[in-house]
Formats: structure tokens, sequence, C-alpha cells
């Protein structure tokens, strides 16, 4: 089997699962049965993901799909290379975990939703896939808003509480903003050059016959894009509201699989945004302060999933950051591993959660003791985010830092050192918070280990997690080492973020309160969002709403008025017209006469 | 003065002149009557026209049956009111406009028109002709003829019949 | 005499009828009106059959007439329904269709 056909077989396993899903209605209302097919259909593209990768193959073929004059405007196809192999493995792997780890997190929802959320994961495997093997940027741009649609889905999953419904709403509507420069982009890069092909752009830029006018305006709509599906400033605030959803669905879609979408554009069209330097240096500065300005809200923040939600908006800023820097593969590197991480984090917290019932982290506390596995995994996970030697974090982590130094880029790389820090501090002060600490008062059922379905994808995970850090501690990290003080500073950055942790939230030396008097500025805006939730709320209701009041001030009294006035008129004229029905034979015949001498009237002049 | 000449303009004052007291008469019988005459005119109209088959059909239709059920009507609905069977007219000089002005339009329209100024030759008795046209390409319509006349003696009837 | 005679004269006649159809307010009488205007009506039918000397003419005459009376059977019949249960024949009365 060829490459092209094999990643096919990936695209079309979760795509014929959604289908049979969706079309099978007895299936998707049996709930465990269907969500048996679709992680069976999920595995068998890992098993496919998994040869490709061991293969490593590259193969492009292509279909024409709008015909045009002299050869098809749009192709669509697969593209196998060594991005997307990358990218086919980890969305695999961690589709299927979800999918399996979630049979025992939903036990309690009744059978037909159950299906329902079986059918919108196969069709955003099948999307997210799809997007990773685009060839061209139509292609991609149509799997991209597949995957937001399937996003929107799942956060409202449990549509009926009102802030899933409106966090679902408002990450469509904010991904969306992007997704118009994206789209705008596109259409113009193919204005100037004529192709939507990657292979073809990447062809011209390398031979400099890309035209360069009004290139860097084009690199930015695109970027625009990445810039709403990956949650970097000042479009990241959906994410932390898409929570909303079940957690699995946060571990594969708003942390592992779709919000990297954004990064991995930045990566697959690297050649592009190369010919522009200037726009790489905005990526990099808005990745940097975004992964900052995250960082910051992630250490007040008290719900699990929202830190974690932070913490994902902040390494995507570092992943961007890193592409800005025109270290793509350090992003990418990143990527995949914060990918897993991340992943196992967010499942450990859906096991907390699902444990304890709340969401509010001072609310647990010495979980460590009635969950230990749970805590062990939640705690590797924590270090590999951290960036603790020998986890896979460090190594991503590392590279993006060294590339950014080289890219010569200095306040961003103060700012994400600055962020390593911060990440360690509220990392720990989850795990100290939650795992350690004094007992809060049990509920009516006392928190438990993880049943088996949950704990066996958290097992993997870290033990992923592991493997591949110390398969890099050994094998040596690649071609990324930076300066040599760089690996003993970040670690002590981390070491110093988890030592103001420890003491602050587990011996208690340093008061937190006491903290956030220091910092009382930042702690206050850090703690509103920086105002920008209450300022795109405050945009929408002057914009959206006035211009809605508008829209319907015209339909109420211009549109409405005319068809009053006309229905009026109509009224009336009936009114008047019924007084020729007089009922008396005789006016009819007067009508009869009339009508014959028109007719006369008509023969005598107009006849030819 | 051909006979014809005579007798048209004869039969012409006669016409209209009943014809007019038909719809001026105040007293309903009398109009009745008048259109009695005038139908007998009518008929004689087409006796100078060389259709004395229809002059017949005329008299014994129209002269004898309509104007008899006409005094039955008139008899039946005027004397159960108790009134004088008297009747007025209304808004004559409009009725009058209007009438005046359809006959100038068809006048209008026969001074343009070009009509045979003669009689085509023809026997001196149409009514063979007639006889074999209704009985042969017109047999169809006479049958149904026949039809309508016996369901408008039905429908008259049901119309007409006392309420028992 | 020329066509035209008989047809003006029927036009007279015809003329005659409507006036009586459009000023009568006794429904017999507006039958009266209705009568003459076929009667105009025949005399045209003839006059051209005998111009042209077709047969087909004094036909159409025939049906005319018996239709005629067809119709003024009914139509008298209707107005003694009518009376019988309006207790009235004028026509300005019996305005059930106005609008």
């Amino acid at each position: 089997m060829s490459a092209t056909a094999l990643a096919l077989v990936v695209l079309g396993l979760p795509f014929a699962a959604f289908l049979l899903l969706a079309l099978v209605p007895p299936l998707r209302r049996a709930g465990r049965t269907g969500g048996a097919v679709s992680i069976l259909a999920m595995a068998g593209a890992l098993v496919a993901a998994v040869v490709l990768r061991i293969r490593g193959q590259d193969g492009l073929a292509t279909w024409a799909w709008i015909p045009a004059d002299g050869g098809p405007m749009v192709t669509v196809g697969v593209w196998v290379d060594e991005l997307s192999l990358w990218m086919l493995v980890l969305v695999t792997l961690v589709s299927l975990l979800v999918q399996i780890y979630s049979v025992a997190y939903l036990d309690t929802e009744p059978p037909p939703a159950l299906g329902r959320y079986y059918a919108y994961q196969s069709l955003f495997s099948c999307s997210m896939l799809g997007l990773v093997l685009a060839p061209t940027f139509v292609q991609m741009f149509v799997f991209w808003e597949l995957v937001g649609l399937c996003s929107y889905l799942l956060i409202g999953f449990w549509y009926d509480r009102p802030a899933a419904a409106r966090a679902a709403v408002k990450a469509f509507w904010i991904t969306k903003l992007g997704d118009v420069g994206f789209i705008a982009g596109i259409v113009m890069l193919w204005g100037a050059t004529g192709t939507f092909d990657f292979a073809n752009l990447f062809a011209m830029a390398n031979a400099g016959t890309l035209p360069r006018d009004g290139l860097s305006t084009i690199m930015l709509l695109i970027y625009m894009g990445a810039v709403g599906k990956s949650a970097q400033f000042p479009l990241h605030v959906w994410l932390p509201d898409a929570m909303e959803g079940p957690t699995p669905v946060s571990a594969l879609i708003h942390a592992a699989t779709m919000v990297t979408a954004g990064v991995y554009l930045m990566v697959r069209v690297q050649p592009l945004f190369l010919l522009t330097p200037d726009v790489l240096t905005i990526i990099g500065w808005v990745g940097a302060f975004t992964a900052l300005l995250a960082a910051t809200m992630a250490c007040v923040e008290s719900d699990i999933k929202r830190v974690l939600a932070y913490s994902t908006v902040s390494q995507l800023g570092y992943m961007m950051a890193a592409a800005g820097a025109a270290a793509a593969a350090a992003g990418f590197f990143h990527l995949l591993t914060h990918g897993v991480f991340k992943a196992l984090l967010f499942l450990a917290a859906g096991a907390v959660i699902h444990a304890v019932g709340t969401n509010d982290i001072f609310r647990m506390g010495g979980l460590f003791r009635v969950m230990p596995q749970t805590g062990i995994v939640f705690i590797v996970g924590t270090l590999a985010l951290a960036g603790v030697w020998p986890l896979a974090g460090f190594f991503s982590k590392e590279a993006i830092l060294a590339g950014v130094w080289e890219g010569q880029l200095t306040v961003p790389f103060l700012m994400l050192a600055l962020t390593a820090f911060l990440t360690a501090f509220y990392m720990f002060r989850v795990v100290f918070t939650a795992f350690f600490g004094r007992p809060h008062p049990a509920g009516s059922h006392p928190p438990h280990d993880a049943p088996p379905l949950m704990a066996g994808p958290l097992w993997i995970l870290t033990a992923l997690t592991v493997l591949i850090g110390l398969r890099l501690a050994v094998g040596g990290a690649g071609g990324h080492h930076g300066p040599g003080w760089l690996a003993p500073f970040s670690l002590g950055l981390a070491a110093a973020g988890i030592a103001l942790a420890w003491a602050t939230y587990q011996r208690e030396i340093v008061s937190a309160a006491s903290l956030a008097a220091t910092f009382r500025p930042i702690y206050v805006l850090a703690q509103r969002r920086y105002g920008l939730d209450a300022l795109y709320a405050g945009l929408y209701r002057g914009f959206i709403l006035g211009f809605s009041a508008v829209v319907g001030w015209v339909d109420r009294y211009l549109v409405d008025g005319v068809l009053n006035v006309l229905s009026a008129a109509t009224y009336r004229a009936g009114d008047v017209l019924r007084g020729l029905q007089t009922g008396r034979p005789q006016d009819y015949v007067y009508g009869v006469a009339f009508g014959v001498l028109l007719l006369f009237v008509w023969m005598q002049f107009w006849l030819p | 003065m051909t006979v014809e000449t005579v007798g048209f303009w004869a039969v012409a004052v006669v016409l209209l002149a009943a014809s007019l007291a038909v719809v001026l008469t105040p007293n309903l019988f009398h109009a009745v009557l008048f259109l009695a005459l005038a139908l007998v005119a009518t008929g004689l109209i087409f006796l100078l026209l060389d259709a004395a088959f229809l002059f017949g059909v005329q008299l014994l239709l129209y002269a004898g049956g309509v104007v008899t059920v006409l005094v039955f009507a008139i008899m039946l609905t005027e004397r159960l009111v108790g009134e004088r069977i008297t009747q007025t007219s209304r808004f004559i000089v409009n009725g009058a406009i209007v009438s005046g002005a359809v006959f100038a339009g068809i006048v209008g329209f026969l001074v343009q028109g070009r009509v045979p100024a003669v009689r085509a030759a023809m026997g001196p008795d149409a009514t063979p002709a007639l006889g074999r046209a209704l009985v042969g390409p017109f047999a169809l319509s006479v049958e149904l003829l026949g039809v309508l006349l016996v369901t408008v003696l039905v429908g008259a009837l049901y119309f007409a019949r006392s309420e028992d | 005499m020329s066509l035209n005679a008989y047809l003006v004269l029927a036009a007279l006649v015809f003329a005659i009828g409507l006036f009586g159809v459009l000023t009568r307010r006794n429904a017999v009488a507006i039958l009266l009106g209705i009568e003459l205007m076929l009667n105009a009506v025949n005399i045209n039918l003839v006059a051209f059959a005998r111009f042209h000397g077709d047969v087909v003419g004094l036909v159409f005459t025939l049906f005319t007439i018996s239709i005629t009376v067809v119709e003024i059977g009914l139509g008298l019949a209707i107005v003694i329904a009518i009376f019988r249960v309006r207790k009235t024949v004028e026509a300005d009365h019996l305005t059930l269709l106005r609008g």
C-alpha cells in the first residue's frame, strides 16, 4: 500500500465511523456500542498512522476539485511528509485515548447523548486529520472550519447548560473572526500567485518568484486565522470558556490537537513566512506576550480546568514565539510533546473532577492519599509542563528558548523565561493545593481512583511523556542546543517556580495574600482577565447589538412600514372597489355596456 | 318603391314604436302586449327577408308561448302584492345616454364595414334548405337543444313548485 | 332595402332593449328588455343569412329563438321563486350579492 493510500485509510476510518453514527440512528442511540465503533475506527487509524510513521515514506496525491480553464483551480488530496506524519500519530493517538477515556468519564450520560458525542468525536478526528494532510490552502481551510464546527458542537455538548451554550457560541464567533482574515489571506495569495498548492507556493518561494508586493499583508491575514484558532492574544478569550465542554473534549480539542492547528499552519507554511521577517517578528512578540499574559492569569485562577486552559494558551504562545523566531521545528517539537502531556494533564484533571465533583482547587486537598495513581500521573504531567529534566517538556521548551534567543528576540526571550518560571509556579500551586495540603471535607461519597478505562489512557500518556523524555535525554535532542547556560537557566527557572509554590502553598512560609498584595496591580488585572473579556463584551454590545438595533429598526419601521402601507392601501382599495359590487343587476349591465363602448373606441382608433 | 321597401318602412315604424312602448309604458301588462306586437313585427321582418318558416316559429313560440308565460308571471307576482301593475323606471337619462352611445357605436361600426348591398340569389323559399341543415350538419345540436329544453322544463318546475 | 337598413333597425331595437334593461325596476320588465335585445340579434342573423345566401344564419336564429324561450321560462320561474321568498320583484331590492 502506498503512503497516500494508507493516509487515506487514516482519514477514512473516522469518517466512516462518523457516517455510521450519523446515518444509523439505532447505532447512535445505543450509546456505548456506537462508542465502540468509533473507538475501533480510531484504533485502526492509529495503527495505520503508526505504520506510516515507521515506514516514513513521503507521498503526495491530489485530485481535481474545482475545474477551470487550463487545469483545475483547486485540488484536494493528501500530503504525507515528516510534519503530517507526526501530526497523524499525535492526533490518532490522543483521539483514541480520549475516546476510550470518555467511555468511563461520560458513564452517566444517556445512551443517545453518548452516541452523539462519539459521532462528533469521529467527525472531529476526521476533520483534524484532513487538515493535517491538506496539500492546499483551500482544503486546509475547509477542514479548519470543520474542526471549528466540531469544537462548537463539543463545547456545547451539554447544550442545556446556558454557560456551555454561551461558551460554544463565543468560541465559534471569536475563531471565526480570525478565520475571516485567514480566508481573505488565502484568496489574496491566490490572486497574487494563482495557486493554492503548498508545493507550488514553496517552489515559488524558494525560486524567489513569489511576488513580494503586499505579501506582508497576506501573511498577516493568514496569521490571523492562526491567532483565532490557537488562542493568541487578543483572541485568546474563547479558550478558557471552552472548558465548559466535557473534560475529554478539552483534552483532545482544546489542548492537544485543534488549538495547535494554528501552530501547525505556521510550521506548514514556514517557507512563506520566512519571506516576511516583519510578520515573523510580530508573531514572535505576540506569541511571547500571549505566553506571559496567560501565565499570569493562570496564577490567579482557581478552576483547575481553567488553569490548564490558560497554561494551554501560554504554551501555544511559546510555540508561536518559536515560529516567529524562525525556529518552526522547535515549535512543532513542543507541539508534539505538549500535545501528549497536556492531554495527560487534562485527563488527569478530568479524573479528579470526576471523583470530587468540583472544579475548584481550593475545595480539593489531600487528594494524593485517596487517589495516588491520578496524583502520580498528574505530577508527571506537571513536571513535564514545568520543563523538568528529563521529561519531554524540558527538551522542547529548551529548544524554543534556544530558537528565540538565536532569533535575536531578546525581550520575547525574557518574557518566555518569566513565563517558564510562572508555569512551574502555577502548576505546582495546583498540585500542592489539590493533592497535598489539608483534606477538604469530602462530599457525600469519598473520592476514589479512576476506573481502569480512565486510568489506562492516563498511564499510557504518562509512559509516553517519560519515554520521549528519556529517549531524548539518552539520544540527544537534535540540533536545537542553545548556548550552554540555557539548560541550567531554564531548569533553575522551573525549580524557582516550584520552590515558590512549595513555600506558598505547602509550607505557607510565604503567605499567598502578601504575594497578592505585592503584585497587587497585576493580581487584580489578572483576576479580571485584563479586562479583555469585559472589553469584548462591551464591543459586542456596542457594535453587534448596536448594529442589530439599527437593522431591527430598519426592519420594523422601513421594511414593515412599507409592507404595512402596501397592505393598508390594498385594504382601502378593496374597500373602495367593493362599492362597485352593488348587487344590482343593472349596474353590471352598465359595466357590460361600457365595456362594449370601450371595444368600439379601441376598434375605432387603435385597430390596425 | 318596391313592395319590400314599403313593407320595411311600415314594419320598422311599428317595431320601433312597439319597442319604445315596451320600455316606457308604466303599465307592465301593457308592456307585455306591446312586446307581443314588437315580436310580431320582428316576425314580419323575417318574412320580408324570405324566412317564412322563422316567421311561423316566431309567432308560435314568442307571440304565442312567451307572451302567455309572461302574462301568467305578471299575474302571479303582481296580483299577490295587491298593488296596481304599474312600474316605474329610474335613471332614465343615464340609460338613454348609454344605450344611445352603444347604438352610435354600432352604427359607426356598420358605416365602416363592407356589407353586400344586394341579396344573394336564393330560391323562393329557404325552408327546405333549413330543414336539411337541421337534420344534416346540425342534427346533434338539435338533439342537444331537446335535452336543454327538457332540463329547463324540469328546472322551471323545481323553481316554481309550491312549497308543500 | 340594403342590408345596412336592416342592421340599423336591429341596432335601434337593441339600444331600446338595452335602455329598458338599464332603467326598469321590475324584474319581469327587465326580462322584456332582454327579449327585445335578443330579437334585434335575430333580425341581424336573418338579414345576414339572406344577404349572404347562407342557410346557417337561419339555423342559428332557430336555435336562438328556442334558447330565448328556454331562458325566459327559466327566468320567470326564478322570478316567481324569488317573489315567494322576498315578496317583491323589484330588482333594487334584490341586492344579496352586494359586496
